[in-house]
């Protein structure tokens, strides 16, 4: 038994201290007061706890701000994409209009598609259609890379969804519309779920865009705003800077521990003959 | 503003008094009635800078922006970015040809796109004349002689000096700084000894890594390029440079080879470090720790055998493209905010991290108010301009991003190449960029 | 009156709805990103410079580059980097999926938390990372000394290897997890009976997972490896905020090469031919995956 359990747990710790370390450091950085970052008896402990990182960022900074446009641009694209996503995935699996393979094909191509290769002659067109330094052309904008990828997971997802219920309701009599939204759609939901989430990270974490087509501070991403307000000159502002990122993955904590499953599930359904 | 205080500005800067003092209770609309430059009607600025090095900084250039805004009724909004971003950003509004009204970026940024900027002559030159004239490498940096206008505004540059802790090096038997590379060298070995070794960048710091090592090279007399933009990186004194630094190398701190530019700053306040070049950010933040603010000393580097002052300094100006709708408004705006009234609290409240590129500044009472300011005092006065003895421009600003002359110093140093190899590694490096 | 239902019937033939459905991402995908994209390849043959539109200059920026060893040596840690940090998570992620496929205590917790590098701003986790790998300040370096395993700290960044190494290392932290739960997903879909029966054949546990396990596991292998291949090929932030392509460009990769020519040097055509070069790598990638797709 205590064999066993040493062979789970053993292995599980070691993990746990190579992936946690970081946001333990991270803990660490913003509770502590300034004078101990550089030197301190023991590095891994806190002797004199500080909140001031904290009351500092959310005081000094426009963190509540940046915060609040991540949270709006994140949760706009997802909803658009995964929206997006669904019928176009949908179409391509169901509806076998000629050109559906290319299309389908085209569509994960657009996958690959690197972002730093992107953004330059994206720019010009941002700026064309007079989109730059809006928050909400982030949406589109992100939507570029969430629904490529989206398609593709819902696509996986779609195929092992038995067509006799669509053929059922077809003999009843139901339309197109009806069967992709009364009787594919709750079906679809743990699918739609792992990829709202994939789209949420995705957009949450999303930096080079956000740097080159943002400018003014109030439209800012948590990333962008806090790299170029909260590194001055050459120095690291650390407690600040690790106070905010503690904060900045709030929410996709909150949103994994409570959608893991779905999320396993929906991958599993998308990888699943 | 309040009288006394303007009074105080008028009796300290006799050279830099524009039109603005000889207005009675509304000095700001006074200036702007004398000022060469007509703002627009309706007119509103979008002003891109780099977050300052200090928050002072930041305030002070607020505060003179809301006092324009009153004066002017001309709104400004200002957007800050962290420094290195800025340039990419300005780069981007060349481009796309839209975006802020007003630029202030680094160093070589006008000469990549001058064709896309307003002509600055009437600007630079009413500025000079009302504040002392310009330092040489400001108007290398703005003035562009191809097509023989301003294109840029100087505003100064962000001072490199050498900082060390004076303790330490009396332990190693300097009391006095030393005045020459050997002394130098000398000083690094005893501090090494004693376990205060020094600490210069090797890593890409754009600051600090390219600020000693252009210190190292023109001091020896090596140059990046001629005059007609040759390479003249295969030389001696190149040679002389590479092997004084890898000697430099074997004194410095583990772990300089992958320093950007805050770790030097983290080293010293900890108390690890026993000499650094530096901004004058590390003995203002010593601040907090009394008994290293005590020890800290900044000193202008010392001269190499080339017996000049051959100091590195990143260099910002301001530069309007010629698709704002503002061009008149956006001058005046930079008339004001470096007239003397608005300058001088600027300056002064940053304490040393931006020197001016107008002489008229330099007798500002900050510089001699603490003998560790007065080094940055003269950043401008003796500093040169990247690709020295090159042209500036878009051949120089790139050797400089992509870190040419840096990584041939760390080839040498820490990849243990020869310096045979690691100059010819560069030269070709130099020749490809110049040849674009 | 009539006109609406037959509208309505008409797009109900799937041949319309199906163009009606996929309109969106088209036009989303066309004007965004394809059309970009040509821009970009366009550029890339291009003596563009940034302010200055060029002139069609052919392949010439691509025998630049070629030629350029700082380009070559991008490449080849690209590559390795990619290599590297594949094997790592894959190893590690199948590793860890199988632990966390156990029922035990706490296994719920245990599988969000695991989740953490991968949901986190990589931004600001390679922050940390860079303030936990410093090279006077590191914890790791601290914590080493005391366990008495070294004498003075490591330079993690400081040198061309361990900087790579460091990077590598890093890039695993943060996609570990996505090959865990990938992993999850797929173990979760073998059906229990498979094991028993190799058991009641007397396989070892080693046996069972080199004949069932790891065969099923294959098509999401492929996918997972795919996937994360083409994320990994083109990372720039983590990169970038650690090392800036430093040590003397030891650490430089196509993305962190190509903002650096483009982007800060200016040299739009060049930089864009970095860009485009690992699409070569990306697109065979692809293949694999569209094939591997289609074929189940």
């Amino acid at each position: 038994m205590f064999l066993r359990r040493l062979r789970l747990y053993g292995p599980l710790a070691l993990y746990g201290v190579f992936l946690l370390l970081p946001f333990y450091w991270m803990l660490l950085t913003t509770f502590k007061p300034d004078a101990e970052l550089l030197k301190s008896p023991n590095p891994f402990l806190i002797f004199h706890v500080t909140i001031e990182h904290i009351t500092g960022l959310l005081t000094q900074t426009q963190y509540l701000q940046w915060f609040g446009n991540t949270l709006f641009v994140s949760a706009a694209s997802t909803v658009v994409s995964v929206f997006i996503s669904y019928i176009t995935a949908y179409a391509i699996i169901r509806l076998r209009f000629p050109g559906s393979e290319v299309v389908s094909t085209a569509i994960f191509l657009a996958y690959i598609v690197p972002p730093a290769i992107l953004f330059i002659p994206l720019a010009t067109i941002i700026i064309q259609l007079h989109w730059f330094d809006k928050l909400w052309a982030l949406v589109p904008i992100y939507a570029t890379f969430l629904v490529p990828f989206c398609t593709w997971l819902l696509i996986g997802f779609l195929k092992n969804i038995p067509r006799e219920l669509e053929e059922a309701a077809r003999v009843d009599g139901a339309s197109n519309f009806a069967i992709i939204w009364r009787i594919i759609f709750p079906i679809a939901v743990p699918g739609l779920i792992s990829a709202s989430i994939f789209s949420f990270t995705l957009s949450w974490n999303e930096y080079l865009y956000a740097l080159v087509y943002m400018s003014s501070s109030t439209n800012k991403t948590v990333s962008v705003g806090m790299i170029t307000e909260l590194i001055r000159g050459d120095r690291f502002q650390w407690g600040e800077l690790m106070a905010g990122a503690l904060i900045g993955i709030l929410p996709a904590i909150l949103v994994y521990f409570f959608f893991v499953e779905y999320y396993v599930a929906g991958v599993s359904g998308s990888v699943k003959e | 503003m309040s009288h006394p205080d303007r009074r105080r500005f008028l009796q300290m800067s006799a050279a830099g008094i524009g039109a603005a003092t000889m207005a009675g209770g509304f000095p700001a609309l006074a200036s702007a009635a004398d000022s060469p430059f007509k703002p627009e009607k309706g007119a509103a600025l979008q002003l891109l800078r780099w977050k300052g090095f200090v928050k002072r900084d930041d305030e002070v250039w607020a505060e003179n922006t809301a006092k324009f805004e009153k004066a002017t009724g001309i709104k400004v909004t200002i957007d800050a970015l962290s420094w290195p971003d800025v340039t990419p950003k300005a780069a981007l509004a060349a481009q796309v040809g839209s975006g802020p009204d007003i630029i202030m970026g680094w160093n070589d940024d006008p000469f990549v796109y001058p064709d896309k900027l307003v002509d600055m002559t009437d600007l630079a030159e009413h500025v000079g004349k009302a504040h002392g004239g310009y330092f040489d490498t400001a108007h290398t940096y703005c003035f562009d002689p191809e097509v023989k206008r301003w294109v840029s505004q100087p505003i100064g540059v962000t001072g490199n000096a050498l900082v060390y802790r004076k303790s330490w090096a009396k332990e190693a038997g300097f009391a006095e700084f030393p005045k020459d590379f050997d002394g130098m060298l000398k000083l690094a070995r005893g501090l090494k000894k004693n376990g205060h070794p020094c600490g210069f960048s090797l890593g890409h710091a754009v600051g600090d890594a390219n600020g000693w090592t252009h210190w190292v090279l023109w001091g020896f007399g090596g140059k990046q390029a001629n005059p007609d933009n040759s390479i003249a990186i295969n030389s001696a004194e190149t040679t002389h440079a590479l092997e004084y630094a890898k000697q430099l190398y074997e004194t410095m701190i583990a772990g300089v080879a992958g320093w950007l530019d805050p770790n030097n700053n983290q080293a010293f306040l900890a108390g690890q470090l026993g000499l650094t070049m530096n901004g004058i950010s590390i003995w203002a933040s010593s601040k907090e720790k009394p008994e290293i603010y005590a020890d800290v000393a900044n000193v202008v580097p010392p001269y190499g055998p080339s017996k000049q002052h051959t100091i590195f300094n990143n260099f910002t100006s301001a530069f309007i493209f010629k698709y704002s709708k503002y061009p008149q408004a956006a001058k005046e705006y930079l008339r004001f905010m470096l007239d003397t009234p608005q300058a001088d609290p600027w300056v002064t409240g940053m304490v040393g991290y931006v020197t001016p590129a107008l002489k008229g500044y330099a007798d500002l009472p900050v510089w001699t108010s603490n003998p560790n300011i007065t080094p940055y005092r003269d950043a401008m006065a003796g500093a040169k301009f990247d690709g020295f003895n090159g042209k500036p421009g878009k051949a120089a600003a790139q050797a400089l991003d992509e870190f040419v002359i840096v990584d041939m110093f760390a080839d040498v140093c820490v990849n243990n190449m020869a310096v045979k190899d690691s100059i010819a590694k560069a030269e070709k490096r130099l020749a490809t960029i110049y040849k674009r | 009156m009539t006109g609406r239902p037959q509208i309505l019937a008409r797009l109900d033939s799937p041949r319309v709805l199906g163009y009606v459905l996929i309109a969106p991402a088209a036009v989303l995908l066309l004007g965004l990103l394809a059309y970009p994209l040509v821009l970009g390849v366009w550029l890339s043959m291009t003596s563009a410079s940034l302010g200055n539109a060029g002139e069609f200059v052919g392949l010439k920026n691509y025998a630049t580059i070629l030629d350029d060893p700082i380009f070559r040596g991008a490449a080849a840690f690209s590559v390795l980097y990619t290599v590297c940090a594949e094997i790592g998570k894959l190893t590690l992620g199948l590793a860890l999926a199988l632990i966390l496929n156990q029922r035990f205590r706490g296994y719920r917790a245990a599988r969000s938390l695991m989740l953490l590098p991968w949901v986190a701003p990589t931004v600001l986790s390679a922050l940390a990372w860079l303030w936990l790998l410093d090279p006077q300040f590191s914890a790791l370096s601290w914590l080493l000394i005391k366990l008495h395993l070294i004498e003075t700290n490591i330079d993690f960044l400081g040198h061309a290897w361990p900087a790579r190494f460091s990077l590598i290392v890093v890039n695993i932290w943060r996609g570990l997890p996505y090959f865990a739960i990938g992993y999850l997903a797929g173990l979760q879909g073998i059906s229990k009976d498979l094991y028993e029966a190799a058991a009641i054949d007397g396989a070892t546990g080693w046996q069972a997972f080199r004949r069932i396990t790891w065969p099923l596991l294959a098509p999401i292998t492929t996918i997972l490896v795919a996937f994360s291949s083409i994320f990994t090929l083109t990372d720039f932030q983590l990169i970038w905020t650690m090392t800036r392509g430093g040590p003397t460009d030891s650490t430089q990769v196509f993305t962190t090469l190509a903002y650096q020519r483009a982007i800060t040097g200016g040299q739009l055509g060049e930089g864009a031919a970095i860009a485009v070069a690992p699409i070569v790598f990306m697109v065979v990638l692809a293949v694999i995956v569209v094939r591997s797709v289609r074929e189940r």
